[in-house]
């Protein structure tokens, strides 16, 4: 479970999220949806502790412990997780080599020794087959020449090999087709569970039809402007966020 | 015979290498014809000259890691069809200068990797004159440059006859007070038609305070050439290292991994595996064992 109290987060000069209160419970799905420039990503940025986004006041508790004092590979092992909106293409490195040294470098954080390579392969392998990706994929270079779709689809294996406890998805619909959006949320459906919540950032409901949330909130101007069930999102759709950044 | 002979940085072709300042007050013995190198190698005893016979294949690996001032130069002559297969891996700590004159018939192929950790001075020299129809060249390269190292790689390909084929790929790496020197030249001369030709350099620099210097140039004289090249000079990718670490890794290693995945491109698949396993091995040690 996550919870943040009061959050602001400054990019360069300006305060971006300025008092954000928000918590999703283990096993639920929360959305967060909001214009361009609201904050969504920044949010993601801050919580994983990427340089550049500095927590200014608040907290963020993972399961209880603060996590802002963390760095992001630590926060990883705690078990946070951000899927990238643009995920990185790395030529030079193969997708199965960056899963094992991230595998084995949150092992190594918890204590455990690296799993052995026969090992990792198989449960690769069926992390794969779980979400109906071809193997082969892992052999290339990490995100390089990779689809829109694939990329996201990666991301998700990612997820999948990892557990993490709680997980971001940062505009997981971005640059897809409606088919590959229907088979990246078919993999984020299949990595729900009751161990395990989730945020996902959206600023279209299209995502949502896909993916139901259990909660949205809205993103106006740095902070939470509304709550509501998945109908808010269908609301968004129908009358826009006008009234939120009149309001906020 | 005097060092007032030896270039320095107001010489064109050494503007990034000062082998005069490099020598202080000391005088280098030269020695017949040729370039800067080949004259002080021939002063030294250090040449060789190999001629692959029409169809053969050779594979030489050499190992530049001598202390002190060890210049060095070699002729090679591909015969038609034949197959040359160079590796240089260059360590030693000082004065290493290193000359190849390299003239390839038709359909032969001269495929080269260096792995160059910079020295006081190291300058790895490769000349490659196409002489015969439809020749393949490889020349690829890295080098790491820790404080104090200084490693050149220079190339002069001149594609004089056509249907030839190059692909160029150096990249390296620098930290504080290193320093990594590209020249690439590629000619293609006017008879030298249906030539392709790439050349790509990317550096690396690891920290401020260390350099990299490129000057990539491409003459073409011929006009159905297909010929690229790029040149690049940065640091490490910070959103790279962000996913990485987003993931876990911890940050010295995932820095070390991306420096091993960005270098890794040039590696050659075509040396045998040990060679490959001791390229991969120096990778490592040089990048302090974290990956």
């Amino acid at each position: 479970m996550i919870e943040l109290n009061n959050l602001h987060v400054r990019v360069g000069d300006a305060e971006i999220i300025k008092g954000l209160t928000l918590s999703v419970p283990s096993g639920e799905v929360h959305a967060l949806m909001g214009p361009n420039g609201s904050g969504k990503s920044t949010l993601a940025y801050a919580l994983s502790g990427r340089d550049g986004y500095a927590v200014t006041s608040g907290e963020a508790k993972l399961d209880g412990a603060d996590i802002l004092a963390l760095a992001p590979e630590q926060r990883a092992a705690k078990g946070l997780f951000l899927s990238f909106q643009y995920p990185v293409e790395i030529p030079g490195l193969s997708a199965i080599a960056f899963l094992k040294a991230a595998l084995n470098a949150q092992r190594a954080a918890h204590g455990e020794a690296p799993m052995p390579a026969p090992e990792l392969l198989k449960l690769l392998r069926a992390k794969a087959d779980g979400l109906r990706i071809d193997a082969e994929m892992l052999k290339r270079p990490l995100n390089v020449g990779f689809s829109g779709g694939e990329k996201k689809r990666f991301e998700a294996l990612q997820m999948a090999v990892l557990e993490p406890r709680f997980a971001i998805l940062d505009e997981t619909d971005s640059g897809l087709d409606i088919d590959a959006l229907r088979i990246v949320a078919d993999n984020v459906n299949a990595l729900r569970g009751p161990d395990r919540s989730m945020l996902v950032i959206t600023h279209y409901q299209r995502l949502l039809d896909y993916i139901k949330p259990d909660r949205v909130h809205v993103l106006a101007r740095g902070r939470i402007a509304a709550s509501g069930g998945p109908e808010l999102a269908l609301e968004l759709e129908r009358d826009g966020y006008d009234k939120y950044l009149r309001a906020a | 015979m005097i060092a007032a002979e030896l270039p320095n940085r107001r010489t064109e072709a050494w503007k990034y290498s000062d082998l005069r300042a490099a020598f202080g007050d000391g005088r280098p013995a030269m020695a017949g014809d040729g370039d800067v190198i080949e004259r002080l190698a021939a002063a030294a005893g250090r040449t060789d000259a190999s001629t692959v016979a029409p169809g053969k294949s050779d594979v030489f690996v050499h190992y530049l890691d001598g202390e002190g001032f060890q210049p060095s130069a070699e002729t090679i002559n591909v015969g038609a069809g034949g197959v040359y297969h160079r590796i240089l891996i260059q360590t030693g700590p000082e004065l290493q200068l290193n000359f190849c004159r390299v003239t390839l018939g038709a359909g032969a192929t001269f495929r080269q990797f260096v792995l160059a950790e910079g020295g006081k001075l190291a300058r790895i020299e490769t000349h490659v004159s196409v002489e015969g129809e439809g020749a393949q060249i490889e020349l690829n390269g890295l080098y790491m440059c820790d404080a104090g190292r200084h490693a050149d790689m220079t190339s002069v390909i001149e594609h004089k006859a056509g249907a030839g084929q190059t692909r160029q790929l150096i990249k390296g790496v620098a930290r504080k007070g290193g320093r990594g020197v590209f020249q690439g030249k590629i000619v293609v001369e006017r008879g030298a038609q249906k030539t392709d030709a790439r050349q790509y350099h990317h550096g690396m620099l690891l920290e401020d305070g260390a350099e990299i210097f490129a000057k990539p140039e491409l003459l073409i004289h011929a006009d159905d050439v297909q010929c690229a090249h790029g040149n690049t000079a940065g640091g490490l990718d910070e959103t790279a290292l962000f996913y990485m670490r987003s993931r876990g890794v911890p940050e010295a290693q995932a820095r070390a991994l991306l420096i091993e995945s960005f270098l890794g491109e040039t590696l050659p698949g075509w040396a045998p595996p040990d060679v490959l396993e001791e390229i991969e091995g120096r990778i490592r040690t040089w990048l302090g064992g974290a990956a």
